[in-house]
């Protein structure tokens, strides 16, 4: 199996949000999440997801709330909140620009 | 709203710490524990399983440093947790904490000291409204701009009357008169002044009121102003002083008001007792009418938005106008300069060089600090490099050591700031008391603002250094080699840095200090051409309206000579006015010779002037080099006579004999009376023992008399027991005649230098920490290196090095250092003392001598602390040595 590829800095941060902006969800899940989305491409070093949720949090974006969960006891769920919501379009559309930017880029390259 | 939200979480985060902790590692243990779960159903074994996951999971510790450090509210918590270790820190090395803290307070303490005086003098605004408004005014003859003189009453209120840049413009002068009536006759120091002063410096009079400018007119009623000392202290505060009335001189005047003790003009004056108009002076009344006496000191009060180049050109319009229409005032012109600035000329240059050797004191006091911490951050490299691997980041273990070292700083700083505090306390009896109005030093709000700077500023200091040497750059040597090379290396080269920047600065201060104190010693060991010792000096003055005729006090003076002549015990006794290191100065009056071509008008020659009894010169042991000393034969009936001193003699009569020659001087109005001269006498040093004697002419008492002298007697008798007979004999002449200042000549001369013993003392001892402090810092550095050199040692004692080797190896490494200190010094000290020339009597800035002798001090202290680390290193067993680790 080839290693998953490192995840590309800073896109780390709009993952998490698109993520939780579909369904509240704890760390375990955001992870597992983010490598089944990418069909195992893209794995998240765990060492930079937790602090990526604790910053996010800290900033205001997302918050957090310890719940019954899925894994059969409580965790602690994360969840978007209003101004998170547009930072996650404000984010993406940035993405998108970069993307189409990188992408033709590497056409005409 | 996001906001609220942001200042929620970082409330909580720092209210709830230890709970946000917690949830933290409760939810990185879920994910780890899933992660196990994973690798159990893929069929390992549960120890296994977890192993594997949190090898997967990556440093948990580091992770967890992470997310705090999101919280952005870290470092207060960071701050409190380093504050708490700092302390636990520093009570763990008391001897470490002791030293240190004693060297800042040193440090700091001379700083703020010498500060909380610049601050006092130099920075605190004047006690007057718009004190920059405020100028002075001299009369300045054309040819010589730098002769500052006092102004003439009546072009004083020419300027006055005709002017457009000064709101108000006020004269004043001095005077001591004589105050009987209220128990002991007493002197007053008395202001003559004109009426606006009060206005102009703003002065609210506590009671009653101030002077009127009515009561500035002639012939108006004599009225005084008494301060608030003189009133508690003579009239015991009685509220109904005003209106009653005082003899002054035994003249009535009659008291109007009071003025609070606060108020003084110019600041930094002795106190003042009585304000009266200048008009009611005995002595400057009359005086004010004759237009070539220049007795007013004047004060103007810049109007609003008129520069002082302005007013100056305002002035020279006028007083070129004067000098067209009045004789007196041909060749001069008036010139205008700020009051603040006369007023700190004379102290600035000084300050500023104490200052600076303060300054110079505090670096050197950080640099050992430094070097000791550098020491205890080597060994605590081990500790250090463990909460790196932890994941401590750089930044964070800088800000740990800086935190220690800023609560050392302040440490310092409380410590030094009580220093001060008892410092200025102590010093104050010995402060020149010309310097400043010593009760405003104190240490208040800037004082102890530029302390607390200072201190963080001096943690900085010593701190940054050892703090970034601190934070290795390759851990894994760290904790290989046991942390005991931590920064070992920079480490070395920091310390030997830092001990010869102290000792180039402890030369600096030694230099600035011995140039001080060998001039000092060149001046009072001067000969001040008398022999003060055993000279006991006592005023006598006469109220002039009394003894207004010169006959009364030509009759006067000869009955107390006649009376202090028998007394036993006193060998010799003469009257003089006024005596040489007299505090009004001396009194200098232009002469001229007979049968010399006149001057060009515009040039005159002047000496300084005493009127002498005949025994002064034998009372005062001033030689007689030609002719003869005056005889009681020179009286008011006989020719008129005058003695010469060698350097008016030498000056003025080149190549002639002046004896048989006259000359015209005198006090006013004699100033043309012609003078045969009988005798030359030795130079007298009259105005400071730094001051090169000047010509000096002397006149008989009786054919210039006075109201009244300095009483001089020589007698092995105690000074307090002369003085008591002296009081005794003024009064059994007349009861209600005030005899002051009594003191015996040799402390009168001590004072006189008392500014210049005042900065002696203070840069000496300021060297003499400079010095303790590099012996310190180089002692320090020279032990750490031999101890870190055991090892090395043993192997060479093991190969037959002989113990002098060692010795000299050791002593080598200092005496190097110490040399490249000394070189580096020499050339600041060099560039630097240069600004204290004018602080110096004939020794130069670059005197050899000094730094020769400082110099060969510094090494060998230099050389002693380094003797004792080498003798430790060679009494080492090279068994042990080699051992050593």
């Amino acid at each position: 199996m080839p290693k998953p590829s490192d995840l590309l800095q800073g896109t780390l941060d709009l993952l998490i949000l698109k993520i939780i902006a579909r369904k509240p969800l704890h760390g375990w899940g955001i992870a597992k999440r983010i490598q089944t989305l990418s069909g195992d491409t893209l794995s998240v070093g765990q060492g930079s997801l937790y602090p990526a949720l604790h910053r996010l949090e800290n900033q205001g974006w997302i918050c957090a709330g310890w719940e019954e969960s899925d894994l059969g006891h409580a965790a602690k769920v994360y969840s978007l909140t209003p101004e998170g919501r547009k930072q996650l379009g404000r984010e993406l559309k940035s993405w998108n620009r970069l993307s189409s930017a990188v992408q033709l880029l590497i056409q005409n390259a | 709203m996001r906001i609220i939200r942001i200042i929620k979480r970082r409330a909580h985060s720092l209210l709830h710490g230890s709970s946000a902790d917690a949830e933290l590692q409760r939810e990185i243990e879920i994910h780890v524990q899933q992660l196990t779960h994973e690798a159990m159903a893929a069929g390992m074994a549960e120890v296994e399983a977890r192993a594997m996951a949190l090898r997967e999971f990556g440093p948990i510790d580091q992770i967890k440093e992470k997310c705090r450090e999101t919280r952005r509210v870290n470092w207060i918590q960071d701050f409190v947790h380093d504050l708490r270790y700092g302390l636990r820190m520093l009570r763990e090395s008391p001897g470490f904490t002791a030293v240190a803290v004693l060297t800042l307070a040193l440090g700091i303490g001379a700083n703020t000291a010498i500060f909380s005086i610049v601050d006092a003098v130099l920075l605190r605004s004047l006690p007057y409204a718009e004190p920059d408004q405020l100028v002075l005014m001299f009369d300045v003859p054309l040819k010589q701009p730098d002769a500052l003189s006092a102004i003439s009453y009546r072009d004083f209120s020419e300027c006055r009357d005709q002017n457009r840049v000064f709101s108000e413009m006020a004269g004043n002068a001095f005077h001591d008169l004589t105050l009987t009536g209220a128990g002991e006759p007493s002197i007053v120091n008395t202001a003559d002044v004109t009426p606006e002063v009060f206005s102009l410096l703003n002065a609210k009079p506590l009671a009653g009121r101030t002077l009127l400018p009515e009561d500035g007119k002639r012939g108006a009623a004599a009225v005084a102003v008494l301060s608030e000392n003189l009133w508690r202290s003579r009239f015991g505060s009685n509220p109904g002083l005003i209106g009653q009335s005082i003899d002054l001189d035994m003249r009535s005047f009659t008291v109007v008001g009071i003025l609070p003790a606060s108020f003084r003009y110019p600041e930094g004056a002795p106190h003042q007792d009585v304000w009266i108009s200048v008009m009611q002076d005995p002595l400057f009344g009359p005086l004010t009418s004759a237009p070539g006496v220049r007795l007013l000191g004047v004060i103007g009060r810049l109007k609003p938005g008129v520069s002082l180049a302005k007013a100056q050109a305002e002035m020279d319009t006028l007083s070129a106008r004067l000098a067209k229409e009045f004789p007196e005032d041909s060749g001069l012109t008036i010139r205008i300069r700020p009051y603040r600035q006369v007023v700190v000329r004379n102290v600035k240059s000084a300050l500023l060089i104490l200052l600076s050797a303060v300054g110079l004191l505090l670096l050197m006091a950080c640099a050992n600090i430094a070097n000791l911490l550098l020491s205890q951050a080597t060994s605590r490299g081990r500790e250090i490099a463990v909460r790196i691997a932890l994941g401590a980041s750089r930044g964070r273990i800088v800000r740990q050591v800086l935190t220690e070292s800023a609560l050392l700083g302040l440490l310092g700083g409380v410590a030094g700031v009580l220093l001060a505090a008892g410092a200025v306390w102590s010093l104050q009896p010995f402060l020149p008391p010309d310097l400043v109005r010593i009760s405003s030093i104190h240490i208040g709000g800037p004082v102890l603002g530029f302390a607390l700077l200072l201190s963080l500023a001096a943690a900085l200091g010593f701190g940054l250094a050892p703090a970034l040497l601190a934070t290795p750059s390759n851990l894994q040597t760290n904790l290989k080699e046991g942390g005991e090379r931590t920064g070992q290396r920079g480490g070395r080269h920091v310390r030997s840095f830092l001990a010869v920047a102290e000792i180039s600065l402890a030369m600096v201060l030694l230099v600035a200090g011995g140039l001080l104190i060998r001039s000092f010693a060149l001046v009072t060991s001067v000969n001040p051409g008398f022999d003060p010792n055993n000279v006991t000096e006592a005023e006598v003055s006469l109220p002039q309206f009394q003894y207004s005729r010169p006959q009364q006090w030509t009759a006067f003076s000869g009955e107390l000579l006649t009376r202090l002549h028998a007394q036993p015990g006193f060998e010799d006794s003469a009257l003089a006015a006024p005596l040489p290191m007299d505090r009004q100065g001396a009194a200098t009056f232009a002469f001229s010779i007979v049968g010399n071509p006149p001057l060009p008008p515009g040039k005159s020659t002047t000496a300084d002037y005493a009127t002498v009894s005949p025994g002064y010169f034998r009372a005062m042991r001033i030689p007689l080099l030609r002719g003869r000393f005056f005889s009681d034969q020179d009286s008011a009936s006989n020719p008129n006579v005058a003695i010469i001193s060698e350097a008016l003699a030498r000056r003025h009569f080149p190549n002639q004999d002046p004896i048989g020659r006259q000359m015209r001087f005198g006090f006013p109005p004699n100033s043309n009376v012609p003078r045969e001269i009988v005798g030359i006498v030795g130079d007298v040093r009259d105005v400071s023992l730094s001051q090169k004697p000047g010509p000096m002419m002397y006149v008989p008492f009786a054919q210039a008399p006075l109201y009244g002298g300095e009483v001089v007697v020589r007698s092995s008798l105690s000074a307090s027991s002369v003085a008591a007979t002296i009081r005794q004999a003024v009064h059994s002449i007349d009861k209600d005649l005030p005899v002051t200042d009594v003191e015996s000549f040799p402390d009168v001369l001590g004072q006189s230098i008392s500014r210049e013993r005042f900065r002696t003392f203070l840069l000496g001892s300021f060297s003499a920490i400079a010095l303790l402090l590099a012996a310190v810092g180089i002692f320090g550095v020279i032990s750490y290196s031999a101890s870190q050199r055991t090892h090395e040692i043993g192997i060479r004692m093991a190969l037959g090095a002989q113990r002098q080797d060692v010795l000299r190896l050791i002593l080598e490494q200092g005496a190097k250092l110490a040399l490249l200190g000394l070189g580096v010094g020499v050339v600041f000290a060099l560039l630097l003392t240069r600004w204290m020339a004018s602080l110096l009597y004939s020794v130069s800035a670059t005197d050899p001598l000094t730094f020769g002798a400082v110099a060969i001090v510094l090494l060998g202290v230099a050389v002693t602390a380094c003797y004792i680390p080498a003798r430790r290193a060679v009494r080492v067993d090279p068994m042990v040595a080699l051992r050593y680790q």
